[in-house]
């Protein structure tokens, strides 16, 4: 309040006549009650000393602030002062009203909102505009991030019902109906087991690898995760024999699972899906490999304890088999995971190996004998596959035991024949090796449990062309007929072996009246006569070959079996003779003259003592047949000169 | 997909009506769906009247953002019938999965001749070579010399 103080007086509290009216009664007032003594009185209030203030109050903060730095003010302190006064009249006015109505001296009737100003119609009207403007570009912002979440969503759906329909074209993909909402992988499997083995499926158990769960990775591609060293892969092996390619044939393997670890820890999401799929493509196979293997190796132990196929059990072990089959041989099939280091591998290998002791050791010289672990690999996978899955297919008839006998039987007969197979090769060499004019010539038969061979002896060609170019026109026709090589066949069938052989005499060449004919002998032997029965069949024939030189010169010849008799002047006879011996290193056929009859006495006086031979024989040793044609053309010189024609 | 192509008889006129039930089904979800967004959006643009009393723009704020929830809702059903959509076009698309399993098979029997074709000429030229090597090596000069 300022120093003015504003008087009202009001009227004395007293009667006053109002009117008076004509017939001469007074008029008063009406008496007016507490309440509406109280309600003019508070009418009579006036604030305008108050606002006046306050606008007083206003200017000179306003004045004060301009006199400040201008630039300094508040964007809003306007707007907080105006709200301040409002806020303060509507206090006021509140504690009025309140007052009031506490005192029940007055009501209120009504309250009628001020007409607004244009201003503050426009000023509402700009806040209600804004307000709506702030709501839709919110709803704006709620619509780009739906639309953002579902791009995100269908791209990812794409990329994997793209891969897992890439995958189905290969892969059985099942569809699990359960409420997969929890979990990850919406309920889609890979079913991996065959259950076209209708025999077998009964007696196979299913492999926990059979069917795999899809997942999704962190990018929402569609993952499959299988634990490490699930994967198994068949390795074969004979006891003693330290193969060199047992680290070559897990690197390889194992090249395959790390490529297929790096990819899944590192650099993923830089693969494109076509390779993500591919590398699945991969892992997929690999596991079907994988069961493929612990089927063949489920019918190897089935099959190993069946007497009748000729193996037996010499070792047991989880994921290991030993077999001994054929003479001796001891050979072990195992399962190992596919992922494991090559020492690891080679490690537990050697362990296995030296932990249970072999049949008989081997010479590291014979291991050549046995077949290549990969190829015996490959067969046992091919035979349970023709088996099991050719044959269900094509004979629906056909039992699985019988099956599965008929696969188990051959295998151990192949392995057997084949080492016997390498050993009979080896003999054979032997016998080659020591006689010049024997070639061998392996004839394969593309069987697998028959093996052949063929020893020739040829005549020389130095020979032949000498021959051919003698003036005596007769005997070219008769060169025709001479034979200018020698066969002999050894065939293998299992582990028989049957010598076929040309050029030794026999039965049915005794009652042949023609000598041109060069009968055929045919029969069985063991390893251990093969080399004597090659020697003994060469022998004959190299015989048989200077009888007919012998002919051909018009001298007859007496031909036993592994002797020519010449028959000389005055009743003498010269026989060349040969003997055979395998153990010889220098040469397995060695040749012996024999002299009979006339010559006895003179040879008795000439001949040398100290060389072992009798009086009646001497060694010309190991001919070559170049030497021994001359030999015998010097014999038959000797027969007599006209005797030639 | 093969619904709806003919009501057959036997076993197939079941499987049939099923999916000419679901493909109906499926039909009336879309509209649904559709005509959600589409009313919704409607609606949306149909308040963006700016009016007189401050209560009333904030009712319809409230009922803005109601109605753009129940667009996204309706999207979000679409996207999950397309889903649903994928995976029965995986499951029930025989006819391009056996077509792609023929080819598959036939490929693969083709490799197997060419394989086996192959072998066999490997065979036949290791036979070839062995008899060749063979019979250099026991006429060589070498071998006679060693032997004498």
């Amino acid at each position: 309040m300022d120093g003015n103080l504003e008087i009202s007086l009001d009227k004395l509290p007293v009667k006053r006549l109002d009117a008076i009216e004509e017939n001469g009664a007074e008029r008063y007032p009406p008496d007016s009650s507490y309440d509406e003594k109280g309600v003019s009185l508070i009418r009579r209030i006036d604030f305008a000393w108050a606002v006046e203030d306050d606008e007083e109050r206003e200017r000179k903060k306003k004045q004060k602030k301009s006199s400040k730095d201008a630039s300094a003010a508040w964007q809003w302190q306007s707007m907080v002062e105006n709200l301040q006064l409002a806020h303060q009249e509507l206090s006021v006015i509140i504690d009025l009203i309140n007052t009031v109505e506490a005192n029940d001296a007055v009501t209120v009737a009504g309250m009628t909102r001020p007409k607004p100003l244009p201003n503050e119609v426009l000023s509402d009207l700009a806040v209600s505009a804004a307000t709506k403007l702030q709501c839709y570009r919110q709803l704006g912002k709620y619509f780009k991030q739906s639309a953002k979440a579902f791009k995100e969503q269908i791209a990812w759906e794409a990329r994997f019902y793209g891969a897992l329909i890439r995958l189905q074209q290969n892969w059985k993909v099942k569809r699990q109906r359960v409420a997969a909402s929890a979990s990850s992988n919406e309920g889609f499997t890979i079913d991996l087991f065959d259950n076209s083995l209708y025999d077998l499926a009964a007696m196979c158990r299913p492999s926990s690898l059979s069917t795999i769960r899809v997942e999704h990775d962190s990018a929402g591609m569609l993952a499959i995760n299988l634990t490490p060293n699930s994967c198994r892969s068949l390795h074969f092996g004979f006891l003693g024999v330290h193969s060199a390619d047992i680290p070559k044939n897990t690197s390889k393997i194992r090249t395959h699972g790390s490529v297929e670890q790096r990819i899944r820890e590192s650099e993923k999401e830089s693969i494109s899906d076509d390779d993500y799929v591919k590398e699945t493509h991969t892992l997929l196979r690999e596991v079907h490999q994988s069961i493929f293997n612990d089927q063949v190796f489920e019918m190897l132990n089935r099959e190993a304890f069946n007497q009748s196929v000729g193996v037996n059990v010499t070792g047991i072990r989880e994921n290991y088999l030993q077999l001994s089959i054929g003479q001796g041989n001891t050979l072990f099939i195992s399962l190992m995971p596919s992922n494991k280091g090559d020492n690891q591998d080679s490690a537990d290998t050697q362990n296995l190996e030296s932990a249970i002791v072999p049949s008989h050791s081997f010479d590291t010289e014979n291991k050549w004998v046995f077949p290549n672990r990969t190829s015996c690999e490959i067969y046992l996978q091919q035979i349970f596959h023709e088996n099991a899955f050719v044959k269900e297919k094509d004979k629906p008839n056909l039992s699985g035991t019988q099956a599965s006998g008929q696969s188990g039987k051959v295998e151990p007969s192949l392995l057997g024949h084949r080492i016997f197979s390498s050993i009979v090769l080896t003999e054979l060499e032997n016998v080659v090796c020591r006689v010049p004019y024997l070639h061998l010539m392996t004839h394969p038969t593309w069987h697998s449990r028959t093996s052949s061979w063929t020893v020739f002896m040829k005549v020389p060609q130095s020979i032949l062309h000498a021959e051919s170019q003698s003036p005596k026109s007769d005997f070219q026709n008769m060169k025709e007929a001479i034979k200018s090589q020698f066969r002999t066949k050894v065939v293998l069938n299992d582990d028989r072996i049957n010598v076929e052989g040309e050029g030794a005499p026999n039965v049915v060449g005794l009652f042949k009246s023609s000598e041109n004919i060069c009968s055929v002998n045919k029969y069985e032997c063991d390893l251990a006569d093969l080399p004597v029965i090659i020697l003994l069949q060469v022998a004959s024939q190299v015989i048989y070959w200077l009888h007919e030189e012998a002919l051909t010169v018009g001298i007859k010849t007496n031909r036993d079996f592994l002797c020519l008799t010449f028959e000389l002047e005055q009743g003498e006879t010269v026989s060349l003779v040969a003997h055979v011996n395998p153990g010889d290193i220098k040469g397995g056929i060695s040749w012996w003259l024999v002299m009979e009859d006339g010559f006895a006495e003179d040879w008795k006086l000439q001949m040398d003592m100290h060389d072992g031979a009798s009086d009646y024989r001497k060694f010309l040793g190991h001919l070559t047949l170049d030497v021994l044609y001359s030999t015998s053309m010097d014999l038959v010189s000797m027969c007599g000169g006209g005797r030639n024609h | 997909m093969n619904k709806g192509t003919g009501v057959g008889t036997g076993p197939t006129a079941a499987a049939a009506a099923a999916a000419a039930q679901k493909q109906k089904t499926m039909m009336q979800r879309v509209e649904t769906d559709i005509a959600n967004i589409v009313d919704n959006f409607t609606q949306l643009v149909n308040v963006a009247r700016v009016n007189d009393p401050p209560v009333r723009n904030s009712q319809e704020t409230f009922m803005m953002e109601m109605r753009a929830a129940r667009m996204v809702q309706a999207a979000d059903s679409l996207l999950k019938l397309v889903s649903e959509l994928k995976q029965t076009a995986i499951f029930s698309g025989f006819a391009s999965l056996n077509d792609h399993v023929e080819q598959r098979t036939n490929e693969f029997n083709q490799q197997a001749e060419k394989t086996d074709r192959m072998l066999a000429r490997i065979g036949e030229e290791s036979a070839a070579s062995l008899k060749e090597l063979e019979s250099h090596y026991y006429s060589s000069a070498q071998r006679t010399a060693d032997t004498e």
